[in-house]
């Protein structure tokens, strides 16, 4: 297990030298079972940091809304931001390099191996106690995984609980840390990577077609997939109705006439247009921290949309994001050789 | 009104109502509850914890269309479809918090002006309580908001699971309604059975719940502090989207658009759609100022219209305990941690 007072005392010894603004780290909540995003500003604070698999959240986030709010605030303190960062969270915060959204020198990488575990799946979790919501998962002498919720407890083997990321995950550990807690582990008793958009893909057009028609149908449209990656950090996004600025001269035509790129309904099309949309935005990009499928309140499995396009851009252009963050993002990037002029 | 019902003839029960229109129930799909429309009556098995989504869709639903229009040039505009008509529904296993949520949805959309397109379809809508005889979710806290895991405030019937058998109690006309179309099935309640359904109560009240420490202080204390620091430090890791509100038994705000399908002629539909407190368009004036600026601001509005506002204009909070908006933030912002941080005035 990866040595949690250890990372107490970096995050205590960072603040109490005044190196960072804040830590980003985990704690425990009141709302259940997983741990929550904490803002640690003072050195006190960090003696309720945890790290176990409760601690699914990608933080990398926090790293993009800081900089929005920076951007408003009125005292401005410019030191680094500490960010307690698991292998799939680093990734992101690397591909944020790439894109020059933050500076290298803005953030101190507390980074944690998850060594041969991962973070837990609540989805999983709830299927297996039928709805009943997990109160507290502990690792036994075992392997497996102990869980107690109203009214009772039962043990699960982790293979069933761990995320299907973690189980997929290819790089457990950071590569681009300030500090590096727990063992680099390569050898992970788990499937390789792209298991489940592998079996996915195997299914006929038609029955894909049904499965998303299905799950289109059922999205809300609560936009918390958007809000929880690192990657959507647009100012404005197309479904927004604030993308048309409406100012004094604005004639009630133009008001009328204005594109709209995907309605405010919740109807199968409209959202499976967003989806395309997200998903097309995150290709080359998403580093399969799988937030925005935990966060679906209707569980869409959003991502087999994501690792599918992850995928692609392996084997179109060998390309996997967040794992250097001096190569040129897949994006903004093309060859000499490309076959297809229209690239060059 | 009230009478007892074998579990093995629920089935039966909800047969006879689908030959009187659409019977809904919740069922487990994949990882969680939802409200699903019935095929077989003889699968509803009510041992659900919360579904995600609460029942307000079926009186409030996420898309309404309110009228067509067609306009051609030069032509008095024409409108269609401008009533609505709505299939007889019946909704089973309603959890009390939700049958308490349409008691105040009923205020805000039928108190002075009424909305026909609520009304219709509140008036069409049967909903089936089921008594919660422990508390369903860890996150519940209706006790504390001045609910009861068997109230019976906002439901047509209420069903209190017996044993192999459901205490069933109509509480308005469409509830015995419901009851009489399959009276055959039903057998006359007795005293035991009600002493029964009373210790269930009070064996229900007993369960440990959330709870807010002082409520009765909270309105005073949301007061106090709408300037506190302490919004943004609690919003500090909220990230904005609109699960909590969305999920809301409650939320009821809404906007209205039109969707245009052609030119010309000028066709499409007004559309009500729900809206959402937290985002940030929600408040975005045309001059592009926000008054709502941040997630701490936003937070505060949700907090405080369900604890603070709508306890001021209607006497009673607007939220009913369902524990949802805990449950499924992502970053688990808590309303009753909220409630107690505003009271005593620090966090941490
Ligand atoms: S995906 Fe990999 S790095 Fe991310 S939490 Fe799982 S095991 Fe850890
Ligand atoms: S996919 Fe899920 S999280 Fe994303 S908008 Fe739809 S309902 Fe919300
Ligand atoms: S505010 Fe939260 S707990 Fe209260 S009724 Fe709404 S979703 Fe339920
Ligand atoms: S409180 Fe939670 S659910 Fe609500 S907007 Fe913030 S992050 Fe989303």
């Amino acid at each position: 297990m990866v040595p949690v007072d250890d990372i107490r005392a970096r995050a205590r010894d960072l603040l109490q030298s005044g190196k960072v603004r804040a830590v980003l780290g985990y704690r425990r909540g009141t709302a259940g079972l997983l741990a929550e995003p904490a803002f640690m500003t003072t050195a006190e604070e960090t003696a309720a940091l945890v790290l176990d698999p409760t601690c699914v959240e990608n933080l990398a986030l926090y790293l993009v809304n800081e900089k929005k709010r920076m951007k408003h605030a009125r005292q401005s303190d410019r030191r680094p931001l500490g960010i307690v960062a698991k292998g799939c969270d680093s990734r992101a915060i690397t591909v944020l390099l790439q894109e020059n959204h933050i500076r290298r020198d803005e953030v101190v990488v507390l980074g944690v191996s998850c060594e041969a575990g991962g973070m837990v799946d609540t989805r999983k979790l709830n299927k297996a106690l039928r709805g009943k919501v997990a109160t507290q998962v502990r690792f036994d002498s075992e392997g497996d995984i102990n869980v107690s919720h109203l009214g009772g407890s039962t043990t699960l083997p982790a293979r069933d609980v761990l995320a299907n990321r973690c189980l997929e995950c290819a790089r457990a550990y950071p590569l681009d840390a300030d500090f590096l807690f727990g063992e680099k582990v390569e050898e992970r008793p788990y499937g390789p990577r792209f298991t489940a958009v592998a079996a996915f893909a195997e299914t006929s057009r038609e029955e894909r077609s049904a499965f998303w028609d299905a799950h289109f149908e059922r999205c809300i449209r609560c936009y918390a997939c958007r809000a929880v990656c690192p990657m959507c950090y647009c100012d404005e996004c197309v479904v927004d109705s604030t993308s048309f600025i409406v100012g004094p001269t604005t004639t009630a035509d133009e008001k009328a006439d204005r594109v709209r790129w995907i309605n405010r309904s919740a109807t199968r099309s409209e959202n499976a247009m967003y989806h395309m949309v997200r998903a097309m935005h995150l290709a080359g990009r998403c580093t399969d921290c799988g937030e925005c499928e935990r966060v679906c309140p209707v569980n869409i499995p959003l991502r087999l949309l994501n690792t599918m396009l992850e995928r692609e851009a392996l084997e179109m252009f060998q390309y996997t994001p967040g794992l250097d963050a001096e190569q040129p993002s897949l994006i903004s990037s093309f060859r000499d050789g490309d076959p297809n002029d229209f690239v060059r | 009104m009230d009478a007892i019902l074998q579990k093995e003839s629920l089935g039966r029960w909800i047969a006879k109502l689908q030959e009187r229109g659409e019977v809904y129930a919740p069922e487990f799909v994949e990882d969680a509850w939802e409200f699903t429309k019935v095929e077989r009556g003889a699968s509803v098995e009510l041992d659900h914890t919360n579904t995600v989504l609460p029942a307000k869709g079926f009186v409030f639903p996420q898309r309404e269309v309110l009228y067509r229009f067609r306009i051609e040039n030069g032509k008095t505009p024409e409108l269609t479809d401008t009533e609505l008509s709505v299939k007889p529904m019946v909704v089973f296993g309603v959890r009390p918090c939700d049958g308490r949520a349409t008691v105040r949805n009923d205020r805000v959309f039928t108190c002075g002006v009424s909305d026909p397109y609520y009304q219709a379809r509140r008036d069409s809508v049967v909903f089936i309580g089921l008594a919660c005889n422990a508390p369903p979710s860890p996150n519940c806290f209706c006790v504390a908001v001045g609910g009861s895991p068997c109230s019976e405030d906002g439901l047509d019937v209420l069903m209190t699971d017996l044993d192999g058998r459901y205490h069933v109690k109509a509480l308005t006309d469409k509830g015995r309604d419901v009851v009489n179309a399959a009276s055959d099935l039903f057998q006359a309640a007795t005293a035991a059975d009600r002493n029964e359904v009373s210790n269930a109560q009070v064996a229900a009240l007993e369960y440990p719940q959330r709870s807010i420490s002082a409520m009765d202080l909270v309105v005073a204390a949301l007061k106090r502090n709408f300037e506190s620091p302490l919004w943004d430090q609690l919003a500090r890791t909220c990230i904005g989207c609109g699960a909590c509100t969305y999920l809301c038994p409650t939320c009821h705000c809404f906007d209205i658009n039109d969707e245009v399908t052609s030119k010309s002629p000028l066709t499409g539909a007004r559309v009500r759609t729900w809206d959402n407190c937290q985002f940030p368009d929600f408040t975005m004036h045309s001059s592009g100022h926000n008054p709502r600026e941040d997630t701490g601001a936003r937070l505060r509005q949700r907090i405080c219209h369900k604890l603070l506002y709508f306890v001021e204009t209607h006497n009673m909070q607007q939220c009913t305990g369902c524990g949802r908006c805990i449950t499924h933030c992502p970053v688990g912002i808590d309303i009753v941690r909220i409630a107690n941080v505003m009271e005593e005035g620090v966090w941490q």
